[in-house]
């Protein structure tokens, strides 16, 4: 199924669905959601994003590698202003979600983030809530009241997070009471709801059993037809399977970027070759 | 060519061991080649006995070489530069295991050859032979030094080998019939020129899997495409 | 030779462990004694005054048998009622303030003197309220006296509800504001609902804390022996009328004050009861 495609004159560039004949596409083709230039961030005096530029490129996956401490999840937060509730950070560059500047004077960063859904490391379903009212909070929280349209988006998230066959008769039961890898697909229906744009995510997989991992890699996969999904990890295989670009970021500067089957076949960088090989340290 | 050391130890003694047996394996069918061929131009036959004898032990190295390398993959799950030495040593040693093939080949032709008395045109083998093995020797070279270059040379030099190969063919055939009683003689050189010729094929496949190792290049092909 | 030697050096190890084991046992007697010493005390003496009368009627003139302090326990649940309209917002809200709002420095200084306030004596707020509202407006009321006792209220509310607060686990927060949730309803609908349980805790400890106090109602509530349904006139409180009657020359008041302070006993006693039930769930809950 063709997700792309340009004008006659321009070369076309296919992103098919089925697993094994993905082409990457050449990024210049490619519409981009995020740009991100020139980014430095600082946490008091301490440089934690030094001069990053990068593209997210839409519908596709990227990850962000790196040892720790060297700003990955700095970088992630600063997509969708999380980093902002660290007091005394600051900012310097832009990033440009489709073209409008997160960091402008004007912008709510509430706004920013209902457009860029975040899902962490540890599963954090909100505890006095069922199910249900886990995956509509956001959506009553900001106003909404129609309840057939709360159950429809509700439904609709479930199955997106394919986790509707497993709690559509318990969706009163409390939101604590699924398994580990279940209430993480709940945080992420929970973030579907709202309709975003992007779905970031902070090392996801990490607190769980590798078959809960591998239900939310095909989970990643699946959403990537209608998302842009950037996803940090420190488990390199994961990065592999799950994404379509990767970006290795090392003391806060980023030393490469690219397609994921060059960065780990054939990286430019030595330091990139010496991190994924297990080298490092 | 990394100089630093994987932070797992039991990492560099995997791929080191699976190295070393590569090396080995290309050692003992260099040997068993060279004994082949001289046992021929000397007319020995206890030195084409060795080189056969040697065939198992390439066997063994073959399958020792397919169960360090699944092995490798399997525990250590290598990326980038390492993936690529585990896969490129698994692709090349079957390789050299028919390079050993060939050795066997050689000398159970030799030995028949020696039944009988010794056959001026021997020596059209011997440029062949010098040709052939310093393509294998520089192909195992090539992946252990990760020399691009040389890798690529290898591959260059097969096509006059080949030419070689056909020259010989000539020169055999026209003998055949000029001297129709030793017609078996000559058909057993005809046969070992062509086995020389496919250890000169199977060092352009060594060299091949030696420029990916090093350099990602997938140089497999390219002589065909060119040539049509 | 060393065996028996082995042997007696373990006695004396036993022996030791033994003493301080007891030692720690008889401490925590003599802890629990005193509150089972006034428990039994009580019953024995007001058990038998406890009847329906004291639950229904108003006090008899001096002189006639019989009566009760139904107008106290209305009054004290009054004042309660008045006390936390003042000291729950307050209490509450400053909690939330110090837990999610502020800097460290000015934080850390208004908990100090929420702390000193604590330990201020509830007889001095009894005498302020006084100056403030009893001399102003000319006249003891129950204002008065749910104000005194509101902001006895204050520091317990918000020292706990800062605490329980502070608990919740940040991930929640992070949760709610990145699905675009204003900062002020991820406190309200989000934090505070989580910690509800331990805020309304903290709510009945100090409810019934001052349900017992009887000082800062001395100069302000007043006290009165009769209905009273105008909560700017003096209001009946049990303990007031427990200590009036206490100190009164006659049989019959004394009985009647034993009764009351067992009453006001057992009340408080099942408030902590309750608090304890709701605890016990909490536990089980994140267990």
């Amino acid at each position: 199924m063709t997700n792309l495609s340009m004008s006659t004159s321009d070369p076309i560039v296919l992103e098919t669905r089925e697993r094994g004949t993905e082409t990457v596409p050449d990024t210049e083709e490619v519409p981009l959601t995020f740009r991100i230039k020139n980014l430095s961030i600082w946490y008091g005096e301490k440089r934690a994003i030094n001069d990053v530029t990068l593209d997210i490129s839409a519908n596709a996956v990227t990850s962000i590698i790196g040892p720790s401490g060297c700003g990955k999840s700095t970088l992630l937060r600063s997509l969708n202003r999380m980093h902002e509730l660290v007091p005394g950070t600051r900012i310097e560059g832009a990033v440009l979600l489709l073209g409008e500047n997160l960091y402008a004077l004007d912008v709510d960063p509430a706004t920013v983030r209902r457009r860029v859904g975040m899902v962490f490391q540890k599963s954090n379903p909100f505890p006095t809530m069922s199910i249900g009212e886990n995956v509509t909070i956001g959506l009553r929280l900001n106003g909404v009241r129609d309840q057939k349209f709360l159950n429809e988006r509700l439904e609709k998230s479930l199955r997106m997070a394919a986790l509707w066959d497993e709690v559509k008769d318990d969706l009163h039961k409390p939101g604590t009471s699924l398994s580990g890898g279940q209430q993480q697909r709940l945080c992420i229906a929970r973030a579907l709801a709202v309709e975003p744009e992007v779905i970031l995510m902070d090392e996801p997989c990490s607190a769980l059993d590798p078959i809960a991992t591998a239900k939310i890699e095909e989970l990643i996969h699946d959403l990537k037809a209608q998302y842009t999904i950037v996803i940090v990890t420190h488990n390199m295989q994961q990065a592999g399977r799950v994404s379509d670009y990767t970006a290795f970021l090392y003391l806060g500067r980023l030393v490469e970027f690219g397609p994921t089957t060059k960065i780990f076949t054939n990286p430019s960088d030595p330091q990139t070759e010496d991190y994924i090989t297990g080298r490092f340290g | 060519m990394t100089p630093s050391k994987h932070t797992l130890g039991s990492f560099d003694e995997g791929l080191t061991a699976l190295r070393n047996n590569v090396l080995m394996m290309a050692g003992l069918a260099d040997r068993a080649l060279d004994r082949a061929i001289k046992g021929l131009l000397q007319r020995d036959d206890n030195l084409c006995a060795t080189a056969i004898a040697d065939d198992e032990e390439i066997d063994q190295l073959e399958k020792q070489i397919d169960k360090e390398g699944v092995d490798v993959l399997l525990r250590f799950q290598p990326l980038a530069s390492d993936l690529r030495r585990v896969v490129a040593a698994m692709k090349l040693s079957p390789n050299v295991e028919r390079i050993g093939d060939q050795a066997t080949n050689i000398a159970r032709r030799a030995r028949k050859l020696n039944r009988h008395p010794a056959l001026r045109e021997i020596e059209i083998i011997v440029p062949i032979q010098a040709h052939a093995m310093a393509m294998f020797k520089d192909a195992i070279d090539a992946f252990a030094r990760e020399d691009v270059d040389l890798g690529r040379a290898v591959v260059a030099r097969d096509k006059d080998l080949d030419y070689m190969n056909k020259l010989a063919n000539r020169t055999l055939t026209d003998q055949m019939a000029q001297d129709p009683k030793q017609l078996r003689g000559y058909l057993n050189l005809i046969f070992i020129s062509r086995s020389l010729e496919r250890v000169g094929d199977h060092a352009t496949n060594i060299a091949e899997e030696a420029v990916y190792a090093a350099a990602a290049e997938d140089i497999r092909h390219q002589a065909a495409a060119a040539a049509t | 030779m060393m065996h028996s030697k082995r042997k007696d050096r373990h006695r004396w190890r036993k022996f030791k462990s033994a003493l301080v084991s007891f030692g720690t046992f008889a401490a925590a007697v003599s802890v629990i004694a005193p509150l089972g010493l006034v428990f039994f005390h009580l019953l024995v003496n007001g058990a038998s005054s406890v009847n329906w009368d004291f639950f229904t009627q108003l006090p008899k003139p001096v002189g006639s048998p019989g009566g009760g302090m139904v107008n106290a326990i209305v009054g004290s649940l009054e004042l309660l009622v008045l006390a936390s309209v003042v000291g729950i917002p307050i209490g509450v809200l400053g909690g939330v303030y110090l837990a999610e709002y502020g800097s460290a420095r000015g934080n850390s200084m208004l908990r100090f003197l929420a702390d000193v306030l604590n330990g201020v004596p509830s007889i001095t707020w009894g005498v302020v309220v006084y100056g403030l509202v009893v001399l102003r407006f000319k006249g003891f009321s129950a204002y008065a006296g749910g104000l005194a006792l509101g902001i006895i209220m204050v520091p317990l509310i918000l020292r706990t509800t800062e605490e329980v607060i502070l608990l919740v686990p940040n991930g929640y927060r992070e949760a709610s504001l990145a699905l675009g949730i204003a900062r002020w309803k991820t406190i309200v609908h989000v934090v505070m609902k989580t910690a509800s349980k331990g805020i309304i805790t903290g709510i009945l400890l100090a409810l019934a804390r001052i349900g017992g106090e009887t000082a800062p109602l001395l100069f302000t509530a007043f006290g009165n022996r009769f209905w009273n349904h105008d909560l700017s006139q003096p209001v009946a409180a049990l303990p007031l009328q427990i200590f009036t009657y206490a100190i009164a020359p006659y049989d019959d008041w004394h009985r009647q004050a034993w009764a009351g302070a067992l009453v006001l006993v057992i009340g408080i006693f099942c408030v902590n009861v309750l608090v304890r039930i709701l605890t016990r769930e909490r536990a089980r809950t994140t267990a």
